[in-house]
């Protein structure tokens, strides 16, 4: 499998590295790659956790009347559990495998503001931590992810658990706007000549169309945050009816935001299966435009649906008719990728390895939750669904199934380009039949529990409902699962040691990022990539294939872009310049921390929150300094 | 994994067994289920919901189908080269954008004509209020004057308008078997109406995350024929004699007066906690923690936290706070177990 | 395809460039800067909203305080005036760096820092008087979301003003650096965004009746 730079006949550039040794190169990186394995890594270490509170909330669950978990700290596990998963695990996760990947397939040599990607993932690490912090301090957050008030008020929530949930989720808020702001421009302005919109890989496609999202829907968030901690803690009322507020409010803001968040949580995973599944077929995705454009437009409606999470809040037959509509209209777009991904697979070569596994399930879990996902957006159903196991069933099986399934696929894809080894792929397929089987055992059955009547967020059910059968059948799942993940975990530390050499291109892939070696070099391309098609690295191993309805060649007939190199390079010497290392990324984002320690002193000491802001201020100084001057230091000599 | 032609026998077996006993669940009259509704709010939803689901089994058998045979179907083989590059199909892509946007207008057209049908709030229903509280619930007919909690009794045949509120947090009023659930929010009334259809006990629940008890919310709807709610109407509308001097005594020294009222009992006026008469009809204690029986009102009044942790009484009530004396609880036992009214209870459903 | 020999960057060092090498001919962190600012938009408005939100809720409660009673438009306007005046100046320094000027840069500049700090401290007066006549965070529905909406203007204006600060000082530093006409514009951008928010709160809020 020639690699584009022996192709154009063309030996490697060698660039010295300047990333310091060891783990003093860890906290100074600012190289896309390293700062993608950061992410995914602590993401998989905060998704172990949230499976742990899982596994803890399915023991209490398993018999009725249990008395494992006391109330409260089951409170504390659903509420971290699901925060956990979705702000520390698939989001990072999301962004990890964008780092890494996204620069490479564009053919870039990093993200366009590298020490801003730095400062995201330190960020995301420390309000991480701060978060969890809080078991220690006190206790967790226990009024639910979505902390609706009055509940999340000061009242009804004494202790300050909801203040790090509010400081440590800004944290890493701020983290993902910058992340966002990093995978625009960089998309956008980064991309190697002749890789139009039209030839983008639709994984940075929905990596784009999530980072649009992820600017928009924050601020929503921010604010109502905002709002609560000075209800808690300054005497306002945004919330308390008592005092004028209204209790709606904190709930139209927060799925104002939550729901284009789904979206944020879902569509990078169908960006991977919409690169697995090409490659594993052997033929490119069935219509790519339809596949990238039904992003966009999931992405734009999903702002307008919001208040199908409050159909049974009262706000009128008429504005719950109104976003019924729309969450029914989202289901085309949804169904138009699916079709499109059986399409790919139809009429295909299937190599049948363990990312297609991951992805081909992705696809048939997704389907379930999306169907669930139909009958919730009606409100008469919803009204029995709502706030039962039955919404418990269609988030897993969107989110585990759907997220989780193709965040495997990424990682078995994408892992040897990462490590230079390649995973087992028999125990890869282990790993999925068990996975597959006992997510089914564990979340199926919450159909069942929730169209008999169980609510959700309930730390005991009684006996005697009928429920007794299916949530024990759950438990015994959710540890299959679990067990199935210490699969993973076995493989990828045994590959690491031992696993096959990986080459360039394992798997005879299309795009970009297979052109370079496995790892990449620091500099990921010797010249820069010039690109004609939509599969530049595929075009280059394949010229003479007969092609049905060619597309994204502008008119160009085959033969004729055959006979350009069909990916030649960039003429003449490129200069290679790479960032270097530098600790004020790291430096400003402990300094925010701090700063974001002070805030959760304000109702209880203002004296130590006048320092710890002071401090925090003083260290983000020192960092901005020192940003400054290593940015300057940087500049190419001309 | 590979297949012979056909699916092999056990897969068959296997799958329909599977698809028996979750349809199973289908038909099982179970306590809470909405699949058996015995109320006109809940059957509309359920007679929604069934077209829906076949609908929706339709596209996932076909879907499903598709996808597993074209991953079995399409497998590399020894002999296969490069399969043809189709890049895409825009009269296929029309057909299965039009195709889905049909079938959701069908499901989206008999939604509307059941919300239609579910928002209207009829003239001449009975109007009760639904009061949520931390973690109990609260009931008025406040035509009547009755405030009482824990047991909803309504009338069969006969609309009820339910006014929904809740003084601390957001709370959420659902009884599977007879409607489908609607908010209980601070500073706001929300309505539901239904009309159940049958006699009988039906379990409530609470359907909001509302702090540490929410688990633990539970009441129960007591359906009964016209005739028997007026009466049940009539007796509890009567405030029953005041209590023994020993029994007051008990009340007023050991602060239950300041949480409590009880009709005909002048000191008990509290409006924190539920109103306690007519107490022995009721059904379940502690906000439906326990059935109402002697033994348990015995471990209630003895230890409330022990029974339900961190609720409202326990703050006050218990051993290292205000303990009362073994004798002090039989006396209240005796008193509260002896307030009933005399109207049948009919068998849960 | 020629041109990109002559122009040979990487993609990460054309940012540096203006446009340069870069897909679109625009300068990433300005690209970068606007993405920002959309989300920003955002921010205020949902402060915004939730200001007219309670609005009529206000009026309507016993403990209602009345924008057009509680807050004067006079110091108001000069405040409104005074961000304005700055946004020109820092039109004016950017202009001279871009002529070269140095001096003139430099007195525009600390012009538009110097204005910026007056509005703040006329901010800080404003909020000392109102809450002196009973308007404060917790006073009223008014008071709430009046003081949040404001008070993270104010606290826009102060992180513009310290990026100002930076600015210049990096500028005085770093004479020679090529990448100094780009950060005068962003800092400039980004003021002018803050200038432009003033403008929406100022209307919506004091002058809307």
């Amino acid at each position: 499998m020639a690699t584009l730079e022996r192709q154009v006949g063309h030996t490697p550039t060698l660039v010295p590295s300047k990333e310091l040794p060891g783990w003093l190169g860890w906290l100074t990186t600012v190289d896309h790659k390293k700062i993608g394995i950061m992410y995914i890594v602590s993401a998989f270490f905060f998704f172990l956790i949230g499976g742990i509170e899982a596994l803890l909330m399915r023991v209490q669950l398993g018999v009725p009347e249990n008395t494992f978990l006391s109330p409260d700290v089951y409170n504390q596990m659903f509420t971290m559990h699901a925060t956990t998963m979705v702000f520390l695990a698939i989001m990072p996760l999301n962004v990890g495998f964008g780092n890494y990947v996204v620069p490479l397939m564009i053919g870039a040599r990093d993200m366009a503001f590298p020490r801003l990607n730095a400062l995201s993932i330190w960020l995301f690490i420390f309000g991480g931590l701060m978060l969890y912090l809080s078991f220690i301090v006190g206790g967790a957050p226990a009024a639910g992810w979505f902390a609706y008030a009055p509940l999340s008020t000061k009242v009804f929530s004494p202790t300050n658990g909801m203040d790090y949930w509010v400081v440590g989720l800004t944290i890493t808020g701020v983290a993902s706007i910058a992340g966002a702001i990093n995978f625009i421009v960089t998309i956008i302005n980064m991309r190697a000549p002749g890789m139009t919109f039209n030839r983008l890989p639709l994984f940075a496609w929905m990596t784009l169309i999530v980072s649009f999202l992820l600017i928009f829907a924050f601020p929503s968030l921010t604010v109502a945050q905002v709002q609560l901690l000075f209800d808690r803690n300054f005497g306002t009322g945004f919330f308390l009816p008592e005092r004028g507020g209204d209790p709606l409010l904190w709930q139209h803001l927060f799925w104002f935001f939550g729901h284009p968040e789904v979206y944020i949580l879902i569509l990078p995973a169908m960006g991977i299966v919409s690169e697995v599944l090409p490659t594993f077929s052997r033929k490119p995705i069935f219509g790519y435009a339809f596949v990238a454009y039904s992003g966009v437009a999931i992405g734009f409606l999903g702002f307008t649906v919001w208040a199908h999470h409050m159909f049974a809040v009262g706000l009128g037959p008429l504005a719950n008719a109104i976003f019924s509509a729309g969450s029914f209209l989202i289901g085309v777009p949804t169904g138009v990728k699916i079709f499109n991904w059986i399409a790919t697979i139809y009429g295909g070569s299937i190599n049948l390895k363990s990312p297609f596994y991951f992805a081909a399930g992705f696809v048939a879990m997704f389907v379930i939750g999306g169907i669930s996902g139909i009958t919730l957006a009606s409100p008469p159903l919803d009204l029995q669904q709502t706030d039962s196991y039955y919404v418990v069933a269609h988030i897993h099986y969107v989110l585990f199934g759907g997220a989780i399934f193709g965040l495997f696929a990424g990682a078995y894809y994408w892992f040897p380009k990462i490590t230079g080894r390649m995973l087992n792929d028999r125990l890869g397929k282990i790993h999925f039949w068990l996975m597959l089987i006992s997510m089914n055992v564990t979340f199926f059955p919450m159909h069942i529990l929730g169209t008999e009547g169980m609510p959700r967020r309930y730390y005991t059910y009684e006996a005697g409902m009928g429920w007794e059968v299916w949530n024990l059948l759950e438990t015994i799942g959710a540890f299959a699962m679990a067990f199935s993940i210490l699969i993973f975990i076995f493989n990828v530390v045994s590959s690491l040691k031992h696993g096959e050499r990986a080459e360039a291109d394992p798997w005879d892939g299309a795009t970009l990022e297979w052109a370079v070696s496995s790892p990449p070099p620091a500099h990921n391309f010797d010249r820069t990539p010039v690109v004609h098609s939509r599969r530049p690295l595929w075009d280059t191993k394949y010229p003479d294939l007969e092609v049905a309805h060619e597309a994204g060649s502008h008119g160009m007939k085959r033969s004729e872009a055959v006979k350009q190199d069909q990916v030649h390079h960039v003429e003449g010497d490129e200069a290679i310049h790479l960032p270097s290392p530098t600790f004020a990324p790291i430096i400003v984002s402990f300094g925010v921390t701090v700063l974001g320690f002070g805030l959760l002193y304000l109702g209880t000491s203002g004296g130590m929150t006048a320092i710890a802001m002071v401090v925090g201020l003083v260290i983000m100084g020192y960092g901005i300094v020192r940003w400054v001057r290593d940015a300057h230091a940087d500049l190419p000599q001309h | 994994m590979s297949f012979r032609r056909r699916p092999p026998r056990w897969l068959l077996l296997a799958t329909m067994a599977g698809a028996a006993l979750i349809l199973s669940a289908c038909g099982a009259d179970l306590p809470a289920t909405t699949t058996s509704p015995a109320g006109t709010h809940a059957r509309r939803i359920y007679e929604l919901l069934v077209p829906i689901f076949w609908i929706a089994l339709a596209v996932f058998v076909v879907v499903e189908a598709i996808l597993i045979y074209s991953v079995i179907r399409f497998r590399r083989r020894p002999d296969s080269g490069i399969p043809t590059q189709i890049h895409g199909n825009t009269m296929v892509e029309i057909g299965w954008t039009i195709a889905p946007a049909l079938i959701l207008l069908v499901i989206a057209v008999l939604t509307f004509r059941t919300q239609a049908i579910q928002s209207v709030q009829p003239a001449d229903a009975i109007r009760i209020k639904a009061i949520g509280h931390q973690w109990w619930w609260e009931f008025r007919y406040e035509d009547r004057s009755i405030v009482t909690a824990g047991d909803l009794y309504v009338p069969v045949g006969r609309d009820v308008t339910l006014e929904l509120e809740a003084v601390d947090v957001i709370h959420s009023f659902w009884v599977p078997k007879l409607a489908g659930k609607t908010d209980t929010i601070p500073g706001k009334t929300n309505l539901i109406t239904f009309q159940a259809e049958k006699e009988g006990v039906f379990r409530g629940f609470c359907a909001e995350f509302c702090g540490e008890q929410h688990a633990v919310m539970r009441f129960r709807v007591v359906a009964v024929q016209p005739d028997v709610f007026e009466q049940w109407l009539q007796e509890h509308s009567v405030a029953p004699p005041a209590p023994s001097e020993e029994v007051q005594q008990v009340f007023v020294t050991r602060a239950c007066v300041s949480c409590h009222a009880i009709d005909g009992f002048e000191q008990a006026v509290g409006q924190t906690g539920p109103n306690l008469t007519y107490f022995g009809s009721r059904l379940t204690i502690a906000g439906g923690a326990l059935p109402n029986t002697p033994d348990n009102l015995r471990r209630w009044l003895q230890d409330p936290e022990a029974v339900k942790a961190h609720n409202k009484m326990a703050a006050t009530i218990g051993p290292g706070k205000v303990q009362l004396t073994p004798d002090e609880i039989e006396l209240l036992v005796s008193y509260l177990g002896e307030q009933k009214v005399s109207v049948p209870i009919p068998a849960e459903q | 395809m020629s041109e990109h020999a002559a122009v040979a960057h990487t993609a990460h060092e054309a940012g540096h460039v203006a446009g340069h090498g870069t897909s679109t001919g625009l300068d990433s962190r300005k690209m970068g800067l606007w993405a920002f600012i959309g989300s920003e938009v955002l921010i205020f408005g949902s402060l915004i909203v939730t200001y007219f939100i309670y609005k009529p809720i206000n009026a309507a409660r016993p403990d209602a305080q009345l924008p057009h009673e509680e807050l004067g438009i006079m110091f108001t306007s000069l405040l409104a005036a005074i961000l304005l005046a700055s946004s020109v100046t820092m039109v004016m320094s950017l202009a001279a760096a871009r002529n070269g000027d140095k001096r003139m840069f430099q007195i525009w500049h600390l012009a538009t820092i110097g204005l910026g700090l007056c509005f703040l401290g006329g901010q800080v007066y404003e909020f000392y008087e109102l809450s002196h006549h009973g308007l404060t965070l917790s006073s009223s529905l008014l008071g709430m979301t009046f003081y949040t909406l404001t008070g993270f203007h104010g606290t826009h204006v102060a992180i513009g003003a310290t990026w100002l600060f930076a600015v210049f000082l990096k500028v005085r530093a770093y004479p020679d650096s090529p990448e100094n006409l780009m950060d005068i514009e962003l800092s400039g951008l980004y003021w002018h965004f803050v200038d432009l928010v003033w403008v929406a709160v100022f209307t919506l809020i004091y002058l809307l009746p």
